[in-house]
C-alpha cells in the first residue's frame, strides 16, 4: 500500500458557505413565489404569448420600426463615441502608474466605480426627468454607461503598462503631461481600440431597451405594442435588432483582427 | 524614423473618418443641438439638487427597503436558475469532453439564448406568469443558462487532458473521467463565475421593475414619474449601496475560491 499524504478536511467556507447558499437560495425562491404547480397552470397561458410570437408581421414592422431602429444605431454609435473618449483621459487620473497623486486617483478611481453601479436603464430614466423625454436622454444614459465600462477597462490596463517609456520621457525632460501623452498614451492605444468596438457592441445592445422609459430607439415601438400585447408585431422587431447586432458584431471582429 | 506602413496608415485614417462620420451622422439624425448639450449640465443639477436632501422618513424606508430586498431575491433565484441548468448543459458544449456535431449544436442553442436580453425575455413571460418577481426570476434564470453555459463550456475546454487519460488508463468509465477528472479542475473557476454573474444579474434585477417584473425599478419610476425625487434619491442611494455591498462580499469570495486556502503539509 502506497502512503498517501493526508487528503485536507475541507475549510471551514465550504462546511458554512455551502449550507448558507443553499438556505439562501431555498428563501430566495420562496420569497420571488415560486411554486411549481402554479407554473404548470400558467403555462396554459402561454398560447396568448406563443402564437402572435411565432406568427410575425414583417410588413409592418419594416414599415413602422425601421425609423427608430435607425434612432437606436445612431444613440450607440454618438454615445460609444463620446463615452470612450471622456473616459481617455479620466483613465489616466484613475490609474496609480500615470497618477502619484493618492487623492486624485482615489477621487477619480471611486467616481469610476459610482458611476458603474447605476444600472444603465436607471440613468436613462434620471436623464428622460432632466432633459426630457427623447433621444438625448438615451444618448446621456449611455454615455455613462460607456464612460463606466471604458474608464475600468483602460485605467487597468494602464495600471499594467510598461513604465520604463515613462521614466525615458522624463529623464530627457519631458513634463508629467508630456510624458504620458507621448509614452503611455501608445502602449494602450490597441486597447483602446478594441475596446472601444466592444463598447460600441454592448451600446447597440443597450440602446434597445431605452425606449422602455422613453429614452429613445426602438425600445419605444416595442413598449407601445407590448402594452397592447402585440406579439406578432414585436417578435419581427426582435429579429430585426439580432440580425443589426450579429451584423454589426462580425464587422467589429473584422475590424478588431485587423487592428491588433 | 521609419514611417509607418502605408496599408496601416490608410486603415487608420479610415477609422478615424468613419467614427468621425458616423458621430456626425448620429448627432444630426437625433437632432442634438449644442443648445441642448449647453443646458444639459444645469438641468442634471437641478435634479440631483432635488433629491437631496434624501427622504429617510420611516414611511418611504418600509416601502422601499423590501423593494431593494426583493431585487437581491430574483437576482440570486436567478442566477441557482442558470447554474443549475447551465452546468450539465456547458459539458455538452465543451468539445473536448462531447463529440463535435453535439458540442456544436448546443453551442448555437447558447448563443441563441444569449442574444435575448432580460428585459425582453421578462416582458415575453409577462403574459404567462404575471407580474411580479417570478418573471424577473425567470427572465434572468433563462439569460443567466446561455451566459454561464458558454463561460463554463470554455473553462472545460481549457482544462489540462493529463488527468483524463490517468482515469481513462486506469479503467474509469467516461462518467468517472467526467466527475473525478473535470469538475475537480473545472469547480473553482465555474463558481467564481456564478458570483460573478450574480453581481451582473443584480444589476439587471434591479432594471426588471420598469417592466413590472419585481424589484426596486418599478420604485425609482414610479417616484420618478411623481416628481418626488427625494424619494428617488433614497431608491437610488439604497440601490447603489446594495449593488457595492454584494460587489465587495462577492468579489472577496471569489478572490479567495481562486486562490484557494493555504495548505501545511
Amino acid at each position: 500500500m502506497i502512503n498517501l499524504p493526508k487528503k485536507p478536511p475541507p475549510s471551514l467556507m465550504v462546511f458554512a458557505g455551502i449550507p448558507t447558499a443553499v438556505l439562501f437560495s431555498y428563501y430566495c425562491f420562496f420569497k420571488v413565489g415560486f411554486n411549481l404547480t402554479d407554473f404548470k397552470e400558467n403555462l396554459e397561458n402561454r398560447y396568448l404569448v406563443t402564437d402572435p410570437l411565432f406568427n410575425p408581421k414583417w410588413s409592418w414592422a419594416i414599415e413602422n420600426a425601421s425609423e427608430a431602429l435607425v434612432e437606436t444605431i445612431q444613440i450607440a454609435i454618438l454615445a460609444s463615441v463620446v463615452g470612450c473618449f471622456v473616459a481617455l483621459p479620466l483613465s489616466f487620473y484613475a490609474s496609480q502608474t500615470t497618477n502619484q497623486n493618492k487623492i486624485s486617483y482615489f477621487l477619480y478611481k471611486s467616481f469610476l466605480n459610482l458611476v458603474r453601479t447605476i444600472p444603465d436603464l436607471f440613468w436613462a430614466m434620471m436623464f428622460t426627468v432632466a432633459v426630457g423625454l427623447g433621444p438625448f436622454a438615451g444618448v446621456l444614459a449611455l454615455v455613462m454607461f460607456s464612460l463606466a465600462i471604458m474608464g475600468k477597462l483602460l485605467s487597468e490596463t494602464i495600471d499594467s503598462i510598461d513604465p520604463g517609456p515613462l521614466e525615458a520621457a522624463k529623464s530627457s525632460g519631458a513634463s508629467h503631461n508630456q510624458s504620458v501623452f507621448t509614452s503611455a498614451l501608445p502602449q494602450v492605444l490597441p486597447n483602446f481600440t478594441a475596446y472601444f468596438l466592444y463598447i460600441f457592441e454592448l451600446c447597440i445592445r443597450a440602446s434597445v431597451i431605452l425606449g422602455l422609459v422613453g429614452a429613445g430607439g426602438v425600445g419605444r415601438i416595442i413598449e407601445t405594442q407590448r402594452i397592447f400585447l402585440r406579439f406578432d408585431r414585436i417578435s419581427p422587431i426582435i429579429v430585426l435588432i439580432l440580425l443589426v447586432v450579429i451584423l454589426i458584431e462580425q464587422f467589429s471582429v473584422w475590424l478588431r483582427r485587423r487592428i491588433l | 524614423m521609419p514611417k509607418q506602413p502605408v496599408q496601416q496608415r490608410i486603415l487608420k485614417y479610415a477609422i478615424t473618418a468613419l467614427i468621425v462620420i458616423g458621430s456626425i451622422w448620429s448627432a444630426s439624425g437625433l437632432e442634438i443641438t449644442l443648445e441642448k448639450i449647453l443646458k444639459a449640465p444645469e438641468q442634471i443639477a437641478i435634479l440631483v439638487g432635488a433629491m437631496f436632501p434624501l427622504d429617510l422618513s420611516s414611511e418611504a424606508i418600509e416601502r422601499i427597503l423590501p423593494k431593494v430586498a426583493e431585487s437581491l431575491f430574483i437576482a440570486w433565484a436567478g442566477t441557482v436558475i442558470g447554474a443549475v441548468f447551465s452546468f450539465p448543459v456547458s459539458f455538452l458544449a465543451a468539445n473536448n469532453v462531447a463529440a463535435n456535431y453535439i458540442s456544436e449544436t448546443t453551442k448555437q442553442i447558447l448563443n441563441g439564448i444569449r442574444a435575448f436580453p432580460e428585459l425582453i425575455l421578462a416582458f415575453v413571460f409577462l403574459p404567462i406568469t404575471g407580474l411580479g418577481a417570478l418573471t424577473g426570476t425567470l427572465a434572468i434564470g433563462i439569460h443567466s443558462i446561455g451566459t454561464l453555459g458558454k463561460l463554463s463550456s470554455e473553462v472545460i475546454e481549457g482544462i489540462d487532458e493529463g488527468p483524463l487519460e490517468a482515469i481513462k488508463s486506469s479503467g474509469g468509465s467516461k462518467i468517472n473521467e467526467l466527475l473525478f477528472g473535470v469538475v475537480p479542475q473545472v469547480m473553482p473557476t465555474i463558481t467564481s463565475y456564478w458570483l460573478y454573474r450574480f453581481e451582473i444579474n443584480l444589476r439587471a434585477s434591479a432594471v426588471l421593475g420598469v417592466v413590472g417584473a419585481g424589484g426596486v425599478g418599478a420604485e425609482l419610476i414610479n417616484q420618478l414619474r411623481f416628481r418626488d425625487f427625494p424619494r428617488a434619491g433614497t431608491v437610488l442611494v439604497a440601490t447603489v449601496v446594495l449593488v457595492l455591498t454584494v460587489d465587495t462580499i462577492s468579489a472577496a469570495i471569489r478572490r479567495r475560491i481562486i486562490k484557494g486556502r493555504s495548505i501545511k503539509v
